[in-house]
């Protein structure tokens, strides 16, 4: 149970990262697809079955997998260009280690910390390694010694310096107002609430988490700052001389870079794992009630999911019942977890906490998920900034704003800690 | 003379602060993409080949046909040459023979159009005045494993229906 306790952070992060670039992959190209009036990746099929289109990316990566691995012969400094691909991965990839995914868990008087790197230095710690995420960029566009490769790296280090340091100032005054750097803290915080309103970060510092999402969107290179790589300017940018596997690096690089920044903002800003008003100790005595809501709430989703996917399931193929298996799988899914639940809501089990820690999880997945749409959408509307305006945005309008949010927060904290109460 | 005085976007503090332009860009979105999350059916893609195309009309140009006599059923192809010396890709091949019946006085003996060749670009159909040779078979896929199987000769020329109106060539 203790080495469990200890390793399931550890494999959730995995979870997150890993397992959910394939669905990320298909969540950008059927959105956007969607967005553009088209129907995006829906042939990919194991025996006919689609799941929507999922198999796609799963096929995608196979590819990208079993593509020879070829060195071009132009290229001085092997070295550099091996590993570049794998700094940008392994440095996206540990961002993800400090959030936490649920409430501390305490068993026989022992505190388990439910992130993967139980510090508490988080937020000092994604900000170094997602810093350190540009220089595999940058490594990479100057290794590969060709001209598109090396524009797209100055940009990324034009785009780097002018973003980091509203970044930075955006955060300290989140950690001015929660008076803490540990993320499992500032959750904690956010449960709290002032006149009826949930104190989520995005609701007391709505300047600073403009700031922060828009910084967040340069640093994981994605549109609209994709300077980096505009592959309708530059070929692809800093990894036109990669291929194979060394180009899935990257490219799995920025998923996880976007899913470890949505998880900081989801942290951060939106309450992180928990439902607003409610601690986890709330949580745990009203355990049955919750169980009841979740059950209403679960029973109605699959409902609403299954006449939605009757309706829509288009261009099935032939008559493999691709519909009907979804259906008896998607009933007997929710009976199941129906029943499940049903026997702790009517008291019989005693794992009231686990039960908590299962549906923080869930929690936090669901507003990740959230953040991830918020994260395709604002990609597949506004177009790629000029890599000059870039700069000036950063620095002539965040840099003052974060400044003077600041001070205002400042300002307000000390008021309120010494002429409060 | 009059002048037209041009406004010029952007200079306004509302425009500068960019955010009401990016929410109002991201409403256009998201209608678009619940819209098609809410109905798929809506989405024009036609997913070819599971789903065919509806929009073929009888004034596409797909594979050749030799139109029939309305009177006897009889090939209405007079064996002019018109049609193989106007056409650009010199795919159509005709032998002419004398016709016996008292219809008319020649029909071609072999008229093979070799699809491979051919560029449909109908000038075949235009230059035939007998109403012989149409395009209006609605047929936009051709496949085949071997070149012989690609030469279409007179039978299966006469063979492929149309998808117009009129059956029969129209010729007086």
């Amino acid at each position: 149970m203790n080495t469990f306790l200890i390793l399931l952070p550890l494999l959730l992060t995995m979870l997150y990262s890993l397992a959910t670039v394939p669905l990320l992959v298909w969540m950008e190209r059927r959105i956007a697809a969607f967005i553009q009036d088209r129907v995006g990746p829906n042939r990919c099929n194991i025996g006919g079955i689609r799941l929507g289109g999922i198999i796609q990316s799963v096929a995608d990566m196979m590819k990208l997998v079993f593509k020879e691995e070829f060195l071009p012969s132009h290229i001085k400094n092997k070295f550099y260009y091996l590993i570049a691909p794998s700094i940008a991965f392994v440095s996206a990839f540990l961002t993800f280690m400090v959030i936490p995914y649920a409430d501390n868990i305490t068993v026989n008087g022992q505190i388990y910390y439910m992130q993967a790197l139980p510090t508490e230095l988080g937020v000092l710690w994604f900000l170094a390694f997602a810093g350190l995420g540009v220089y595999g960029i940058i490594l990479g566009g100057w290794a590969s010694h060709n001209k598109f490769a090396i524009l797209g790296s100055m940009r990324a280090t034009a785009q780097v310096i002018s973003y980091e340091v509203a970044m930075g100032l955006s955060l300290v005054s989140m950690l001015i107002t929660y008076g803490t750097i540990h993320l499992n803290e500032m959750v904690t915080y956010q449960t709290q609430s002032f006149f009826l309103i949930p104190a989520w970060g995005v609701i007391i510092q709505p300047l600073a988490t403009i700031i922060f999402i828009v910084t967040a969107f340069a640093e994981t290179n994605r549109a609209p700052f994709d300077a980096a790589e505009s592959e309708s300017e530059i070929v692809a940018g800093y990894h036109t001389e990669y291929g194979a596997m060394k180009f899935g690096l990257f490219f799995v690089a920025e998923y996880i870079a976007m899913a470890a920044s949505g998880a900081l903002i989801v942290t951060i800003f939106f309450g992180g794992y928990q439902l607003p008003y409610m601690t986890t100790n709330d949580l745990i005595n009203n355990f049955e009630t919750i169980l009841w809501g979740v059950i209403i709430f679960a029973v109605i989703t699959s409902i609403l999911f299954l006449r939605w996917m009757n309706k829509n399931n288009r261009f099935e193929f032939s008559s493999n019942g691709e519909t009907k298996i979804y259906t008896t799988l998607i009933i007997g899914f929710t009976v199941f977890t129906t029943i499940l639940m049903a026997y702790y809501a009517l008291g019989f089990g005693e794992t009231h906490k686990v039960g908590v820690m299962i549906l923080q999880f869930v929690l936090f997945t669901i507003k990740l998920f959230v953040l991830h749409f918020v994260f395709i959408w604002v990609r597949w509307t506004l177009p790629r900034f000029r890599y000059d305006q870039t700069q000036k945005l950063g620095w002539n309008i965040l840099l003052p704003l974060s400044l003077a949010n600041i001070f205002i927060t400042a300002i307000v904290v000390v008021i309120g800690v010494n002429y409060g109460n | 003379m009059g002048i037209k005085v041009v406004h010029r976007h952007g200079n306004t503090f509302k425009e500068k602060m960019y955010i009401s332009a990016i929410f109002s860009g991201m409403k256009t979105t998201l209608k678009h993409f619940s819209a098609n999350l809410k109905d798929a059916s809506q989405i024009p893609t036609v997913c070819y080949p599971d789903e065919k195309p509806t929009d073929i009309t009888p004034r596409y140009r797909g594979v050749h046909r030799l139109t029939h006599r309305k009177e006897d059923d009889s090939i209405a192809c007079v064996a002019c040459f018109m049609c193989a010396t106007a056409c650009p890709s010199n795919c159509i091949d005709i032998v002419a023979i004398a016709r016996e019946d008292g219809v008319d006085e020649k029909m071609p003996k072999v008229f093979n159009i070799d699809l491979l060749e051919c560029i449909f670009c109908g000038y075949c159909v235009e230059a035939c005045p007998c109403d012989a040779i149409r395009m209006d078979s609605g047929i936009y896929s051709v496949v085949g494993e071997t070149r012989e199987e690609f030469v279409y000769d007179k039978e299966k020329l006469l063979s492929i229906k149309g998808i117009s109106k009129e059956e029969y060539s129209l010729a007086k």
